[in-house]
């Protein structure tokens, strides 16, 4: 292994890189679009979710107070007014048409007499009038759009919760979540900042040595190499180097602009993010190798591209969690490097942690970068058979 | 014993069941441009694929100075120009003599003096800094020919070194051959030109993987009672034919 040799395939891609603005911005813009499109758009909470409201009910006064009360109208105070927007209709049917017709994902009705059934539940002495109604709130939704359905649900509970609360009516019971052992104060920009990084490195890295290879073989320059003195081991880790910088300033882009614009949290030593990103990179980088030697040519190159992105984007941990994905296919998870990364740097920024307590994530990284940087040197030998 | 430049015993290379290489037995002495004649498929890039290290015979031997091949203690004697265009089209002339000269240990100031003496010989002296990838077809055959020689290498093998190039460049080619020979340079070269292949001192006529005839351009001319190469290839395949 003669390390100028290597530097000289390092200096050579970088020097391609100075007259090649394109695939500069590729390697640069489309992380940060990629971050910006996901962190903006898919921010993880659900608004402006139109809803009707039929409030059946009418006012009641309660004998302690000799007050007239509505908690139907306390309720739809308390409903939050950034996931819902309330609208109010007079008839049943009239609301059901509207989710019906597509204009609105949920009816919340409050039936005839609700407050005054309500007081009756909790004063089992009071005899109640003449037409004493129904003390349920009926939520019906829209639910081809489970998300958007499960907003409305936790919306509405929420709001009763909160009118129980105010009325003096305080569960015998509470959950305080409040003081988090990891990741307080953590938005979704948090969780999936991270995961970006990890996959835009491992998926750039990939396709661009994927194709940069190909081209190597198809142009007669991976001949006229290995014609030199230059050895195939020489000729990858010339290439890792070159890739592993280019991966870290990825990451430092996508820092600054995560730190700037989504105020992402970093708790632990960012330097071992990085660590964990150059190792992705070498990993990617022998992965791109090693398909390079199944393609003849660019097209077919590109055939391969979705069986790169697919399996990342879905089993890696970058959107939602391993947890998330079904028993069964989490052996596939635990198969694909990005997983590694992706739990390591998360685990450094939102944990702090260190060294002792990823060093499994980095042992998974550091053997699938030595098997494939094996196997990538290999097949580069194998044309000389 | 003389040591030849390049010497092949029975060399032979097997793709599968196809026979690329038959028994190929040659001798190319130090200082002469030999040519590797004959149509496509006929195993002349196969054969300075073995000489250059890239691919391992099947059986027989090659030797490159004295050498066993494959050998990577020859390929700092070699310079190979492959049939492609084999450059970085992303990079200037410059950048991609700088790329061989680093491979080849050479250092800075040797690069400087080897760039500027090979771009003055092709003439391009002017277009160090362009890139590749704006240069013409017949300028990027120039630069691939001179990035092969950036180590001055005792043995050339260049692959089809003139095909696609106009007349004009083709025989500052051949006058640059007899430059390079003069200082003792080996150069093996292929081509499917027959008339180009005048300009050689000897060459081998290849047919499907096998050895036609060896010798002087003459000689084989004679051998064949012919007045062309050209002829002499289509009399000596019917005798080969006739034979089989």
């Amino acid at each position: 292994m003669n390390i100028h040799r290597a530097f000289a395939i390092t200096k050579r891609i970088f020097r391609g890189l100075r007259h090649d603005r394109r695939t500069v911005a590729l390697m640069f813009l489309a992380p940060i679009v990629a971050m910006c499109v996901f962190g903006l758009a898919f921010s993880g909470d659900v608004e402006d979710v139109k809803v009707v409201v039929v409030n059946q009910d009418t006012e009641f006064t309660m004998p302690e107070i000799n007050l007239p009360v509505s908690f139907s109208q306390a309720i739809i105070g308390n409903l939050d007014a950034e996931v819902l927007k309330v609208e109010y209709l007079g008839e049943v049917e009239e609301g059901v048409n509207r989710v019906k017709n597509g204009d609105a994902y949920a009816v919340i009705i409050f039936p005839d007499h609700f407050t005054e059934s309500v007081y009756a539940a909790r004063n089992p002495s009071y005899s109640g009038g003449p037409d004493l109604g129904d003390n349920t709130i009926q939520v019906r939704e829209d639910r081809s759009n489970f998300n958007v359905a499960n907003a409305i649900t936790k919306c509405v509970s929420e709001a009763v919760l909160a009118t129980a609360q105010q009325a003096g009516q305080d569960l015998p019971m509470k959950v305080d979540a409040e003081d988090a052992i990891y990741g307080k104060g953590a938005k979704f920009a948090d969780f999936f900042v991270p995961g970006v990084m990890a996959f835009a490195v491992f998926l750039l890295t990939t396709l661009l040595t994927l194709i940069s290879f190909v081209g190597e073989r198809t142009s007669g320059n991976l001949e006229r190499l290995q014609s030199t003195p230059l050895r195939e081991s020489e000729l990858v880790v010339g290439y890792a180097i070159a890739f592993s910088i280019i991966g870290m300033m990825q990451t430092v882009v996508l820092l600054v602009i995560g730190l700037a614009a989504f105020h992402i949290m970093i708790e632990g030593n960012i330097v071992l993010a990085f660590a964990v990103i150059a190792l992705l990179a070498i990993v990617s980088l022998s992965l791109g190798i090693l398909l390079s030697s199944l393609a003849k040519r660019e097209a077919q190159a590109i055939q391969f591209f979705p069986l790169i992105i697919l399996p990342t984007f879905l089993l890696a941990g970058i959107f939602w969690p391993v947890e998330a994905i079904p028993q069964w296919l989490r052996p596939l998870s635990y198969a694909i490097p990005p997983s590694y990364a992706v739990d390591a740097i998360r685990s450094v920024m939102l944990r702090g942690w260190g060294i002792d307590e990823i060093w499994v994530d980095i042992v998974a990284l550091c053997g699938f970068a030595g098997a494939f940087l094996v196997a990538a040197i290999l097949s580069l030998k194998r044309g000389r058979r | 014993m003389q040591s030849f430049a390049v010497e092949t015993k029975g060399l032979t290379k097997k793709f599968g069941s196809f026979t690329a290489l038959s028994n190929l037995n040659l001798r190319i002495e130090k200082g002469t441009v030999h040519g590797l004649l004959g149509p496509n498929g006929a195993g002349k890039t196969t054969a300075i694929k073995i000489l250059c290290s890239l691919l391992k015979p099947s059986s027989g031997e090659g030797y490159i100075l004295g050498k066993k091949v494959p050998d990577r203690s020859i390929l700092p004697e070699i310079g190979y120009m492959p049939q492609e265009t084999a450059l970085y089209l992303d990079l200037t002339i410059h950048g991609n003599m700088m790329l061989y000269g680093d491979l080849f240990g050479l250092p800075r100031s040797r690069i400087a003096a080897r760039e500027e003496e090979l771009l003055d010989f092709v003439a391009l002296q002017k277009w160090r800094d362009s890139l590749v990838s704006n240069l013409s077809g017949g300028m990027k055959h120039r630069v691939s020919l001179v990035c092969s020689m950036i180590h001055e290498p005792k043995l050339l093998f260049l692959d089809e070194p003139t095909v696609g190039v106009d007349p004009e460049l083709r025989a500052a080619f051949w006058e640059y051959f007899d430059l390079l020979k003069k200082k003792g340079v080996t150069i093996v070269l292929t081509t499917h030109y027959m008339d180009e292949a005048q300009h050689c001192d000897r060459i081998a006529l290849l047919r499907q993987g096998q050895l036609l005839a060896e010798g002087t351009p003459m000689d084989i001319v004679k051998s064949a009672s012919t007045i062309n190469l050209e002829e002499a290839f289509l009399v000596l395949a019917k005798r080969e034919d006739g034979r089989s």
